[in-house]
């Protein structure tokens, strides 16, 4: 995260012409960063080589590193991954094509909120693993019935996102359309939806972390492949290094993704440029 | 009524917390094809109530509003407006924001991008045309509504102390070129302020409105020399002009000192 955080600082100052001392801190963080990993792995490879702690509770770097180029030679890992998040693009772009011209409509017509408002209340204190056993009697335990956790998972914050954004836009814009001559379709096309895009691309990337824990519950429950379910049986074979292995895959590829997502919500709105710097 | 736009018997009455606020009461005026005409007045008397009527945006509790004997019902395009706060789309570039009447008018993009360059000239922004708003100063954001507005070509433009968020220069500089712009276009301008100064600057004819609820108070012909200035200032008539309109506003924003003093005593 705090890596994350320090190379957009450098993409930042590099945009907007800050002094050139800026970048010497940035540099001194990276690697304050970098040192405390070394320095975590160096105290986990100490206490698992001194046998301070048992190789069944925690196994050492070393055997973590192993099992890692195993399952990468293998080709397993990439499965996993590639199975996953394909589950999580499928459920999440279904959530996004339902939930969000839902929620506009909602935040614009004051009948589809009302109509659709008390299945929100009743849905939204459902985890999404509550959904697993209706789920499986539905659709059985294949593709789709991930997919659907994860869309179950997905599209009520989505949709909550969009009625918000939607609400927010500034109703002086609005005004100053009309008063340019646009009808109602030129409104929407031109105010409100570039006007709420910030608020559901924001509420879209808060909830693509929320899909990926989804698809790992589901996964972790009923499934023959994914990162959910490759440390499910990791771990019913006793198999701990997997396991990690397993987590740290998890971890990079949901990083992954969130880079990606920010990639994608710059190039959407290049008049908030600024605004970030 | 013969004026270009007309005010005829105009109330108009807010509910603000259960009571009813009168901020307009039997207000008429009328306003001439080509006059610049200045709105002044004490805060609250109404003035900018007046303006958003004239554009459709609030409908009067009595009386109605015309536009060439037409009454206006909804918001109305011929009449452009001004913002105050600006009112740009921050997501458009400059030349999206100046081209936006027109293309809601339906005018190809080749056509659309010729007269968008022609105001952006105009305003001085040539330069400018792909920055975004939040790339500008206030006073270069402040010139982007006016090209926009006068890029759409409404019938009359009504601007609501569109520079009270600027500083004390660059508001000269914008009244100069306001001046230079309506001296070469002539078109119907209300214009709202409660600066004293700025409406003689720029008007042909101040209207001074009473303090709430708001009527006319005094009409006052400013004949003061065109082409014009900002330094038309240190002239004697227009000191002479200045000291007579304060002597009409004065008594107003004593009035609503006084009124806001009760009322804030009384609650």
């Amino acid at each position: 995260m705090t890596i994350g955080n320090a190379t957009e600082q450098v993409a930042n100052s590099g945009t907007n012409g800050r002094p050139k001392s800026r970048p010497s801190l940035i540099h001194i963080i990276l690697l304050v960063n970098v040192l405390s990993v070394l320095a975590f792995v160096g105290l986990w490879a100490l206490s698992t080589g001194l046998g301070w702690v048992a190789p069944i509770f925690l196994p050492s770097p070393s055997a973590v590193a192993a099992q890692a180029s195993k399952l990468i030679d293998s080709g397993e890992l990439w499965i996993a991954v590639l199975s996953s998040s394909r589950r999580v693009f499928l459920g999440f772009a279904l959530a996004t094509v339902i939930a969000v011209p839902l929620g506009i409509l909602m935040g614009v017509w004051w009948p589809a909120k009302a109509i659709v408002d008390p299945f929100v209340s009743l849905l939204r204190p459902l985890p999404s693993i509550t959904w697993i056993p209706l789920t499986i009697l539905w659709l059985g335990i294949g593709e789709s019935q991930k997919i659907a956790i994860v869309f179950m998972g997905s599209w009520l914050y989505i949709l909550l996102a969009t009625i918000e954004a939607t609400k927010r836009v500034d109703p002086l814009l609005i005004r100053a359309a009309r008063n340019l001559g646009a009808n109602d379709l030129a409104v929407m096309r031109e105010v409100i939806l570039p006007g709420a895009l910030p608020g559901i691309l924001a509420g879209l990337k808060i909830t693509l972390a929320i899909s990926w824990s989804c698809v790992l519950s589901a996964e972790m429950v009923a499934a023959q492949n994914g990162l959910g379910a490759l440390i499910w049986q990791a771990k019913d074979w006793g198999n701990l290094p997997l396991v990690l292995v397993g987590m740290v895959g998890i971890s990079f590829t949901v990083l992954l993704a969130d880079a990606l997502a920010e990639r994608i919500e710059r190039l959407l709105q290049p008049w908030e440029r600024h605004r970030r710097s | 009524m013969s004026g270009v736009l007309v005010a005829d018997h105009v109330t108009k009455t807010f509910s603000a917390g259960g009571s009813d606020v009168v901020a307009l009461r039997d207000l008429s005026l009328e306003i001439a094809e080509g006059e610049f005409v200045c709105l002044i007045g004490a805060s609250g008397c109404g003035k900018s109530t007046l303006l958003n009527m004239f554009a459709g945006f609030i409908q009067p509790s009595a009386g109605q509003l015309l536009l060439r004997g037409q009454p206006i019902t909804g918001i109305e395009p011929r009449c452009g407006v001004v913002f105050q706060s600006y009112a740009l789309f921050p997501w458009k570039t400059v030349r999206g924001n100046v081209e936006f009447g027109l293309k809601m008018k339906g005018v190809p993009a080749a056509e659309r991008h010729r007269i968008a360059d022609k105001f952006i000239d105009l305003v001085k922004l040539n330069g400018f045309e792909n920055h975004y708003p939040v790339e500008l100063s206030g006073g270069m954001q402040q010139r982007v509504t006016l090209a926009r507005i006068l890029a759409a070509d409404p019938e009359v433009l009504l601007m609501d102390e569109p520079f009270a968020a600027l500083d004390a220069m660059t508001r000269q500089v914008m009244q100069e070129e306001l001046l230079r712009i309506h001296e070469q276009s002539r078109k119907t301008t209300v214009f709202v302020t409660h600066h004293v100064d700025e409406a003689l600057i720029l008007s042909d004819r101040i209207i001074v409105l009473s303090a709430r609820p708001g009527r006319v108070k005094a009409i006052v012909a400013n004949n003061l020399p065109r082409p014009r200035r900002v330094d038309i200032q240190l002239s004697p008539d227009f000191a002479k002009m200045k000291a007579e309109i304060w002597g009409h506003v004065e008594e107003e924003v004593r009035k609503h000192v006084e009124a806001t003093r009760l009322s804030s005593a009384a609650g």
